[in-house]
């Protein structure tokens, strides 16, 4: 036993070193050199972003080095880590995880800035978006006649669609969604609203694919998503039977919310760090969200995927994204008190 | 029972024993240090910052009893299953039983998640089921029946492994005294040999109990209400993080509760032998038995490992038909191998001197330690991932975001499972054979390494690789600590399925079973069966 064990302790160390040295290539060069890798947060996944990212490193040479997570889990990592953060670029899902870092972060230039219409960006700079994504009602075209489709929150909440709406309470996507109906329409409504929904008993789901994949496999009529999972899903080769309905009711339900980009103000590589802020908005990139994220590229001029419409002709409504990341922590308070928790 | 198992394996007269040594305490809690760590860090964070109440307490209470259900359930279950294919697999002629061992041992390398949504992906009316078998429509499972498939499919091989070293270890001479004194068969598995399989039993209780309490990945996908969902949902849905860790610090008291009650209704008993007994024997399987035997096993199998690696390569197959690519899965798996191969020989090192506190101390503060080792390994690993971020940005900045600091998260959430293993060997090595060494001039040292480690060694084994496997599927943990650009399976799997991509997550599944089957194999074949 003894021999086996030290065998085993020697492997694991060359293991571990092995794959020490593919896992942290910022070790032993602390000192801030032009050599040291970009280190960027993503709150994107790295099937999503890889490509792009070494796309990045062969344009402009920059090595960087990424830390994939949740946006929401990496905003308070970066809070938590305050001014000792490596990090030096976040890129995040949604305006209210950037919103909530804004004070960490540098005002952007106004040549980054003015790339993107004025309402995808923070209203003081702090970051800027880099894609869009809309929500949608999904929904089984075999189970949900096209004239029947909700179009407004009001008719979301439809006594019709009991038991037949699939939501995703503690979702992201779908709080940052409560924030904005917060915004819009005042605490009171928004509370109302979800006292509605949940009495309709909505099927509950952990996120937005789960609830793509149960209309797919006919468990649930409609849910409410962000629009780009099942471009997704019928890019794997399923969802044949399945569509996205963009509400035209200009309220909460027709919400285009930005992915976005915000750099650190600490960091050591400024310059490096707003190349790949400009990167991610240039006609190459914009285009890749287009074709392969499937989300709504930003810069004028560039077109969405087939079968989307285009952005402009969403009816999004008309607030400060700027104030979700203050709605947030409310709208978890009033998901809670509604009951959907 | 416990007055029946004392008589029937009495051994010299125990309370005599003279106490251990000092360095086996100082050993112990050099050893519980990582567990020790996000717990404090927890109860320390919620006492200094205040506790948050975010959610009503009635919502909490009604969580709290389907957690507990869903525990007692899922415990009841795998405990009765794994027993079963642990006894059929190492004491019956039954022809195959070792691949049987590997097969029933396998589901537990698939991440709760992946069970789950390889058992929704099966049903459903366009289900893998019914595209591949043209069945008119399998149902979908969910709710809390769904949770407990999936959970039960996770425990059934934690109970198993726990299990076949001290079923192929027992003493058959009291079975067999039993039934020549008239018992029947069932009589004496019944007054006899269940009671000494006691300590194993309660082990795997603990472990799966507490694991079923910490669980969010399949009961959030299953779409059943835990206590971990309103912890899940704090995080999800606020930058402050006191709420959360408020319900975290509630759910680890239920934790403690829960160990409490079981070391109170197990209470104490030995469980050693002085003289050698027969292990040997091998029960004959008419035909019969072995039809049951088959029948049993594959029906477990199907569920467990079957159905879900049909989906998996369903997924796998169906997106390469539309162009997906596979991704580069080789180097996460050799990440995923190297802290989980150090996390399971940290663990199994460092439980020799607690289980040998817990075992052979006679003092009230070793079911202390007992009680201790469990406190992390109840938590959702993200808490247990936030405590050491926390830790190790205010107090050991240099270890922040590096492989080692990931290695002691494995430590402190695993290490109840090789003390379970330890302490179950330990029992049944009677002080009497230490005693001996000692006597015939061997040092307290050398008796360690040449008598005791050797007697404990296929405990140790086996915990080892319950923790390597546990570790090769961590995920939450995992994320918050790995150094930048660290990707593992899990990870890998986990980023893929929530954003859709069906085939790069199924490919990275399919890679975790196969990296783990190979240590697993060789464990189970080389040393549980010798």
């Amino acid at each position: 036993m003894p021999r086996k064990l030290s065998m085993l302790l020697v492997v694991t160390a060359l293991v571990l070193s092995a794959c020490g040295d593919s896992g942290s290539p910022a070790d032993g060069s602390e000192e801030p050199t032009d050599a040291s890798p970009l280190v960027v947060y993503s709150g994107r996944s790295e099937d999503l972003i890889g490509p792009l990212l070494d796309r990045f490193t062969d344009v402009t040479g920059i090595e960087v080095s990424v830390r994939y997570g949740g946006s929401t889990e990496l905003a308070t990592t970066l809070l938590q880590e305050g001014e000792s953060t490596d990090a030096d670029v976040f890129f995040a899902q949604d305006p209210a995880s950037l919103g909530a870092t804004a004070p960490l972060m540098t005002t952007l230039d106004d040549s980054i800035l003015s790339l993107v219409p004025e309402r995808f960006s923070d209203a003081d700079g702090k970051w800027v978006g880099t894609s869009g994504r809309a929500r949608v009602v999904i929904y089984d075209t075999g189970d949900v006649d096209d004239d029947e489709l909700p179009e407004s929150l009001e008719e979301i909440v439809d006594p019709r669609w009991g038991g037949r709406m699939g939501v995703a309470p503690t979702n992201g996507s779908f709080l940052a969604f409560v924030a904005a109906m917060i915004v819009e329409q005042g605490e009171e409504y928004t509370l109302d609203w979800l006292e509605r929904l949940e009495a309709n008993q909505p099927v509950d789901f952990p996120g937005n694919s789960p609830i793509v994949a149960a209309i797919d496999a006919g468990e649930v009529d409609l849910g409410l998503v962000n629009h780009y999972y099942l471009l997704r899903l019928q890019a794997e080769g399923s969802g044949e039977q399945t569509a996205n309905h963009f509400p035209t009711g200009g309220d909460a339900a027709s919400l285009v919310m930005p992915a976005g980009a915000a750099v650190l103000a600490g960091s050591d590589q400024l310059e490096n760090a707003k190349a790949f802020v400009e990167f991610l908005l240039n006609d190459t990139t914009q285009e890749y969200f287009a074709t392969e994220t499937f989300e709504f590229p930003l810069v004028p001029g560039i077109e969405a995927a087939e079968d989307l419409p285009e952005i402009d002709e969403i009816d999004t409504p008309n607030i400060n994204l700027s104030d979700l990341a203050d709605q947030l922590e409310r709208a978890t308070d009033l998901v809670t008190e509604a009951g959907l928790l | 029972m416990t007055t029946q198992s004392e008589v029937l394996s009495q051994p010299a007269p125990a309370q005599k024993r003279r106490p251990i040594a000092r360095w086996w305490w100082a050993l112990a809690a050099l050893g519980l240090a990582p567990t020790l760590i996000p717990t404090l860090t927890l109860v320390g964070a919620v006492l200094t910052g205040g506790a948050v109440a975010s959610v009503p307490a009635v919502r909490l209470a009604e969580l709290l009893t389907n957690t507990l259900l869903l525990a007692a359930a899922v415990t009841g279950t795998s405990v009765a299953i794994g027993l079963g294919t642990s006894w059929v697999t190492t004491r019956t002629d039954l022809p195959g039983a070792r691949i049987f061992s590997i097969l029933v041992t396998l589901p537990l390398v698939m991440p709760s998640y992946v069970v789950a949504l390889t058992l929704l992906g099966a049903g459903g009316s366009r289900g893998v089921i019914t595209e591949l078998f043209g069945l008119v429509s399998f149902p979908t499972i969910t709710g809390f029946w769904g949770s407990w498939l999936a959970l039960t499919v996770f425990a059934v091989p934690f109970v198993h492994l726990g299990a076949v070293p001290a079923i192929s270890k027992l003493d058959t001479s009291l079975d067999d005294a039993a039934r020549g004194l008239g018992s029947s068969r069932w009589g004496a598995f019944r007054t006899v040999t269940l009671p000494l399989l006691r300590p194993t039993i309660a082990a795997s209780s603990l472990l799966v109990a507490l694991y079923t309490i910490s669980d969010f990945g399949a009961v959030s996908l299953l779409r059943y209400d835990t206590f971990t969902r309103a912890i899940y949902a704090q995080f999800a849905g606020r930058i402050d993080r006191r709420p959360a860790l408020t319900l975290a610090v509630i759910l680890m008291a239920v934790a403690v509760a829960v160990v409490i009650a079981e070391r109170r209704l197990r209470r104490k008993a030995t469980y050693h032998r002085n003289r050698p007994g027969r292990t040997q024997m091998v029960q004959h399987l008419g035909p019969m038995g072995r039809l049951w035997s088959y029948t049993g096993l594959g029906v477990l199998i199907t569920v467990s490992l079957v159905i879900p690696v049909t989906v998996l390569i369903a997924w796998v197959s169906r997106g390469l038909s539309s162009g997906q690519e596979l991704g580069d899965v080789w180097i996460d798996a050799a990440r995923s191998l190297g802290v989980s191969l150090a996390a399971a020989v940290a663990a199994a090192v460092v439980a020799i001197p607690i289980a040998v506190v817990i075992v052979r101390d006679r003092t009230r503060i070793a079911p202390v330690v007992e009680t201790l080792t469990w406190t992390s390994y109840s938590l959702p690993h993200i808490t247990v991932g936030i405590a050491l971020v926390t830790f190790a940005l205010e107090i050991a900045r240099p270890f922040y975001q590096t492989t080692l600091l990931v290695v002691v998260a494995y430590l402190a959430m695993f290490l109840p499972i090789t003390v379970g293993t330890a302490s179950d060997a330990l029992r049944r090595i009677s002080p009497d054979t230490e005693d001996a060494s000692r006597s015939l001039g061997r040092s307290a040292l050398s008796t360690v390494f040449r008598v005791t480690v050797p007697l404990m060694a296929p405990g140790l084994l086996a915990g080892g690789a319950l923790v390597f496997l546990t570790a090769m599927k961590e995920l939450p943990a995992t994320l918050l600590l790995r150094p930048n650009g660290f990707e593992t399976l899990a990870i890998r799997i986990w980023a893929t399925t929530g954003e859709g991509f069906y085939t790069r997550a199924g490919a990275a599944s399919l890679v975790l079973l196969a990296v783990s089957a190979i240590p697993l194999a060789l464990v189970t074949l080389r040393d549980l069966y010798d």
